[in-house]
């Protein structure tokens, strides 16, 4: 059942987030011809106007496509799991974990889908031909060395990849336990949903800040056990996404299975 | 056989108000029974705690011997108050979704029914009016070989001269050692195809008896009763 109910996961959404995602190939390529053509040296004041609107259409649609996914994922989510439609998809003879898993898949992936055309537009605006290559793994490299990691290998690039699909689980998943615990309220539903959220945004910001005066209570006390285990950046994203994910499901699949309310 | 629903001390509050009050309650295979009551008397959270939509405060509920969850979803037809399907699919996409997930789910039955009914196979849901819509939905719902079919205000959105050719579909599509619980306002409009009523009132039942019984023992139609115990 989890197969067929992805397949109709991507059938609902593949006909706004397609085109949505199509939107960043064509501005990326006009754009890209913009810079190559190199219009703003142009005497004509309309054609560096041009080339100006074209980027700043290329930034917003960046920003649209951004906002737009994540609005719209949450919005399927919440008609079709707590809305008119959760009628039909809770009286379906699946299990609630398949339900969870095909959403929370499905919205990865077009995520996923999303961050990657982004960052190759990026990374296509600003390369140099024929070196492409090298600033593609340079940039990657510059921004993982970014956020903490020391020298960049292979393996880093491998494992910030994996980290990040996790991030990407952990922030659905947030969302769905939030939607989740707001349909136990009897009257505010999306109200009680944003206060969950907030509210577990505080307690992460608390958790977070704990995990760092640890480390240096730690680190202090003396200097050979330093731990640089947390050094680069990817393993603390990783450990604390999948931990935040099984969190969050649990919240999602106990509100679901065991506190659904369809009013 | 364990009859086809069984209510235990079955209660359900919102707050502090109560919304079913240690409901007992027993329907046998093979009837079509009318769940009648006035707005608010919780027929329709009674329906909803049935197909797993409603978790209960207290008390047992048991369908096919089971309580609510996968297994019953295979055997329980429901077709709820609202529109549920999926507005941007056609009608014949909501009909293979049925067929996908429905193992008991007949596909000539739902075509058969939707030629009857002149609605186009290729068109998509948000085109139709919303009484169609609820034809689609019923055909779908009555398309299944299922146990238990329960059926919340089947005929309130359609015209008056529809009405007869719905009520003739469901009593004509369903496997006659099922149950048909049909919850409507529209009792002079059903009353003829009951075989058994079950009155609620303020989350409690109040009376459950064959329909042919009330006619006889009240020497009038259920439409008239029910307007005298429920009169304001």
């Amino acid at each position: 059942m989890l197969g067929k109910l992805m397949k109709y996961e991507w059938k609902a959404t593949w006909k706004l987030l397609l085109p949505m995602n199509l939107l960043i190939v064509i501005m990326t390529f006009l754009a890209c011809i913009t810079v190559q053509v190199d219009f703003f040296d142009s005497d004509n004041g309309m054609v560096v106007f041009s080339a100006m609107m074209i980027l700043l259409t290329y930034m917003g649609s960046m920003f649209v496509v951004c906002i737009g996914t994540a609005i719209y994922l949450i919005y399927r989510f919440y008609t079709s799991t707590y809305g008119d439609q959760g009628y039909l998809l809770h009286t379906l003879p699946v299990d609630k974990h398949h339900i969870i898993i095909s959403k929370v898949l499905v919205s990865a992936a077009w995520i996923f889908i999303s961050m990657i055309l982004m960052f190759m537009s990026v990374m296509f605006l600003f390369a140099q031909e024929g070196e492409f290559l090298q600033d593609f793994v340079d940039s990657f490299a510059s921004i993982i060395e970014y956020w903490g990691g020391a020298e960049v290998t292979g393996f880093i690039m491998i494992m910030t990849v994996i980290a990040t699909i996790f991030h990407i689980f952990a922030r659905i998943l947030k969302i769905t336990a939030c939607i989740s615990l707001g349909q136990l309220s009897a009257d505010h539903k999306v109200l009680m949903s944003f206060a969950f959220y907030f509210a577990f945004y505080f307690v992460q910001q608390i958790f977070t800040m704990l995990y760092y005066v640890f480390i240096e209570v730690l680190n202090s006390a003396s200097e050979s056990l330093y731990i640089s285990f947390f050094d680069n950046s990817w393993e603390g994203t990783l450990i604390s996404s999948i931990i935040y994910s099984v969190i969050f499901y649990l919240v999602t699949w106990y509100v679901m299975d065991k506190k659904l309310n369809l009013e | 056989m364990a009859p086809i629903v069984q209510c235990m001390g079955l209660t359900k509050t919102y707050g502090g108000k109560v919304a079913l009050n240690q409901i007992h309650l027993t329907l046998e295979r093979g009837r079509i029974i009318g769940l009648l009551g006035p707005n608010g008397s919780g027929k329709t959270t009674l329906i909803k705690i049935m197909n797993g939509l409603l978790k209960p405060t207290a008390g047992e509920i048991y369908i096919n011997g089971q309580k609510p969850g996968i297994d019953t979803k295979y055997r329980v037809s429901y077709l709820p108050e609202r529109t549920y399907l999926y507005a941007g699919m056609k009608v014949i996409e909501m009909v293979q979704y049925f067929q996908d997930f429905y193992p008991d789910f007949r596909m000539d039955r739902a075509y058969d029914m939707l030629n009857r009914l002149q609605i186009p196979p290729n068109e998509r849901l948000k085109n139709l009016s919303k009484g169609t819509k609820e034809k689609v939905q019923l055909i779908l719902v009555m398309s299944r070989d299922a146990d238990l079919y329960i059926l919340d205000e089947p005929i309130a959105g359609v015209d008056p001269a529809s009405r007869d050719y719905i009520l003739h579909t469901i009593v004509s599509n369903y496997n006659r050692n099922a149950t048909i619980l049909l919850s409507t306002h529209l009792i002079s409009d059903v009353e003829n195809i009951l075989d058994e009523v079950v009155f609620i009132k303020y989350g409690n039942i109040i009376l459950q008896a064959g329909a042919e019984q009330i006619r006889q023992n009240e020497h009038k139609s259920i439409d008239r009763f029910f307007r005298e115990v429920f009169a304001c």
